[in-house]
């Protein structure tokens, strides 16, 4: 594969009209399916037992979560089916490459310690669009971020569609409806079943069906691994570290750097990983729920820690799939090598062509699944609370009943997963790519607005509006370019090179995060200065001073402004 | 005959229609008055995300502002009206499913009636929304007395 971009290889994929990886064993599958099945249930029953317990009085101190179960909760949430299948698939078609996603999606978790997880937690609000809303004085501003984030989580979850799809075709095979290829009727049947869970049990996304999915889809992962590479003959206790021997035996596609991607294409699409991940409306809601801010720093240590375990696995595993497809089937670079298809499900392939009993390969493929759903869950609830909460609630009907936002978040979750199976009937881009938009989406719109509006007092509702409207067009200028989403000259787009070059969808953040941060710093000070409560509130996110658990910044300052006026009265 | 007299309440216009009603039967009896805030975690899980919930179960609801607000400020117009009454008041905030929370909260703290509001919703509407009065009618053995809201305007 050249470096003009990965989307250019793609794009030559719509020829290739069924997704089909090829060396799959597609069949149905006894074992794989009820392992698959039960594993849904169990957390079906988890969302249930959570739902039925009534807190009769919410004033007492209940259990608080501590750090290592909110780090399980915040691996789980994190890691889609991109993690999973995604990362070792871009490591095994593009080799080098592949490593921006590990060093991007977890940089990118610095940055939200350090700048901006412990100032949101004093802010105070519930969800982004609410942040910016607030902080900008602007109901535009939150009908913005949310429909920015409902953008998000149908970009984001057409990749997890695609993974399931995928991983589905080997558990349960083909079913032959007329009409329909085999990938997309699994991506359709686990896509309904996800959307299901979701507007059945809204609490799918709560942190003990996090844990339990975590503690699932990493046993997955590292037993396949381990067992992969203990049968195949690659390594024996630490395959994360053994595989290097296998470095020198791969074709050098995979190891030599920059041979699957540019230099520039490597810096811009971890660029958009780190700042997406801050930008990430799922991932920060997380850090709104820890008792204090040190909680909230030693959680995100051991969420890293558990995402790494996935991340230093992945490489391992695309390292032991290579070789067996290079083996066992053909080529892996060149003509034809391996598909997108293929690479998409290297995690499973490896399993199987490593020769493991099919309950064994069924376990590797469930947790992909559990990857997908419990990510998908959390971006669904994100989207469905910017409707309900930040959308309905607060500008069009202030007076909302509690059962009018259950029955408003459970048809945009219907909406958001209805639109995701539609656009994911036919995907042009590997589960990773799919996922790094939804990055550079988050990383170009939210991130600026978020930073300034926590570290620049001055930003002001014009600066913000002009920003995140400059920044959504940014953002799409390569999307369609790219042919993304399939609207322009049929999937084609519009094939400008230059553009395709420097500005590749998959790393715009690159270029858009400076313009976006350069508009909004321009047309604030240009235009007048935010209220003065406006700027007490920003200082008071990041004073010295401790603030006390139950209150927020928004309570100081009111509390501050009225001491001062009843000074002056004095 | 009604010695505690329970009356949840969302703060809407449909609830304090109820709430006349439920202040100006426990004067006539002397009863003590129960308002109930229910803080729906459906809603809180859809509206808020469910980490909200978690932070709900927590007992964090101190450091959940708004929410606490639109709670107190729910209960606290029971408190005023009955207070103008010379009622006693006793106000609860709760978390849960609506209907289960009310039906519980009736028995155990020994409510001899139970006073709602109503939409009077029909068709698709009910079938949409339902309605936490009707749930807690089948929910409860406890008396209920519902006040059907018919929108002036």
């Amino acid at each position: 594969m050249n470096g003009a971009t990965l989307a250019a290889d793609a794009m030559a994929l719509p020829l290739q009209t069924e997704l089909l990886p090829e060396g799959l064993n597609i069949s149905f599958k006894l074992l794989p399916a009820i392992l698959v099945i039960g594993m849904m249930l169990t957390f079906l029953a988890a969302g249930f037992l959570y739902k039925v317990a009534d807190s009769d009085d919410m004033w007492v101190a209940g259990r608080s979560i501590g750090n290592v179960e909110n780090g399980m909760a915040i691996g789980a949430n994190w890691m889609s089916a991109a993690s999973y299948l995604g990362m070792a698939a871009l490591i095994a078609l593009s080799g080098v490459y592949g490593l921006a996603f590990v060093v991007g999606w977890t940089t990118g978790y610095f940055i939200l310690l350090i700048f901006l997880a412990a100032q949101m937690r004093r802010f105070g609000k519930y969800t982004a669009p609410d942040f910016i809303g607030d902080r900008f004085n602007s109901d535009t501003a939150r009908a913005i971020a949310a429909i920015t984030t409902f953008l998000i989580g149908f970009v984001y979850a057409l990749g997890q569609a695609r993974g399931m799809g995928l991983v589905g075709l080997y558990i349960l095979g083909d079913p032959g409806i007329p009409g329909v290829t085999g990938y997309q009727a699994m991506m359709i049947v686990f896509m309904v079943i996800t959307i299901a869970y979701l507007s059945l049990s809204g609490m799918l996304g709560a942190t003990k069906n996090m844990v339990l999915q975590y503690v699932i889809l990493i046993g997955a992962f590292l037993v396949g691994l381990l067992v992969t590479g203990w049968t195949a003959g690659f390594s024996t206790i630490l395959p994360q570290l053994e595989y290097g021997v296998l470095i020198s035996e791969l074709s050098a596609e995979f190891s030599a750097p920059f041979a699957g991607g540019s230099y520039y294409l490597w810096i811009a699409t971890c660029f958009s990983l780190i700042f997406g991940t801050c930008g990430l409306p799922h991932v920060l809601v997380r850090f709104y729920t820890v008792e204090n801010e040190r909680v909230a720093r030693w959680s995100t240590v051991w969420g890293l820690f558990f995402i790494c375990l996935l991340y230093l696995s992945a490489p391992a595993f695309a390292a032991f799939g290579t070789a067996l497809y290079g083996s066992e089937i053909g080529a892996v670079y060149g003509d034809p090598g391996m598909s997108s298809a293929a690479g998409d499900v290297i995690v499973v392939l490896a399993a199987q062509l490593a020769g493991l009993p099919s309950w064994l390969v069924g376990i590797v493929a469930a947790g992909g699944i559990a990857a997908a759903v419990a990510t998908t869950a959390g971006l669904f609830i994100a989207a469905s609370s910017a409707i309900s909460h930040d959308i309905y609630a607060t500008i069009i009907n202030e007076d909302a009943t509690q059962r009018q936002q259950v029955l408003v978040g459970r048809l945009s979750i219907i909406a958001i997963g209805a639109l995701s199976i539609v656009f994911a009937l036919d995907p042009q881009q590997p589960v990773a790519a799919l996922v790094s938009f939804a990055f550079s989406l988050a990383a170009i719109v939210l991130f600026p607005m978020f930073f300034l509006g926590l570290w620049w007092e001055n930003t002001n509702r014009q600066g913000a509006l002009s920003g995140m409207i400059v920044g959504l067009i940014v953002w799409f200028i390569p999307m369609f370019n790219e042919g993304n989403f399939g609207l322009i000259n049929g999937g084609a787009g519009w094939g400008i090179d230059v553009l395709a070059t420097w500005m590749p969808a998959i790393g715009s953040g690159l270029v858009g995060v400076p313009i976006v941060f350069a508009v909004t710093i321009v047309v604030s000070l240009v235009t007048d200065e935010p209220p003065e409560k406006t700027k007490m509130l920003v200082r008071q996110c990041h004073s010295p001073d401790p603030m006390d658990r139950d209150v927020t910044a928004a309570e100081i300052v009111a509390q501050k402004t009225e001491d001062r006026v009843t000074s002056d009265d004095d | 005959m009604y010695k505690r007299i329970l009356i949840p309440t969302d703060g809407s216009d449909v609830a304090e229609a109820a709430i006349k009603q439920a202040v100006d039967l426990a004067s006539k009896y002397d009863a003590e008055l129960h308002a109930l805030y229910v803080v729906d975690t459906d809603a809180v899980a859809y509206g808020l995300g469910a980490e909200q919930v978690d932070r709900l179960q927590q007992g964090k609801f101190g450091e959940m502002t708004e929410l606490r607000e639109e709670a107190e400020s729910a209960t606290q117009f029971v408190h005023d009206l009955a207070e103008e009454n010379g009622v006693d008041v006793v106000e609860h905030h709760a978390g849960g499913q609506p209907h289960q929370v009310i039906a519980n909260h009736a028995e155990d703290n020994d409510i001899d009636l139970i006073v709602m509001g109503s939409h009077g919703r029909s068709g698709v509407r009910r079938a949409l929304l339902g309605s936490v009065t009707e749930r807690t009618l089948r929910s409860t053995h406890t008396p209920v007395l519902v006040v059907d809201y018919q929108d002036v305007e």
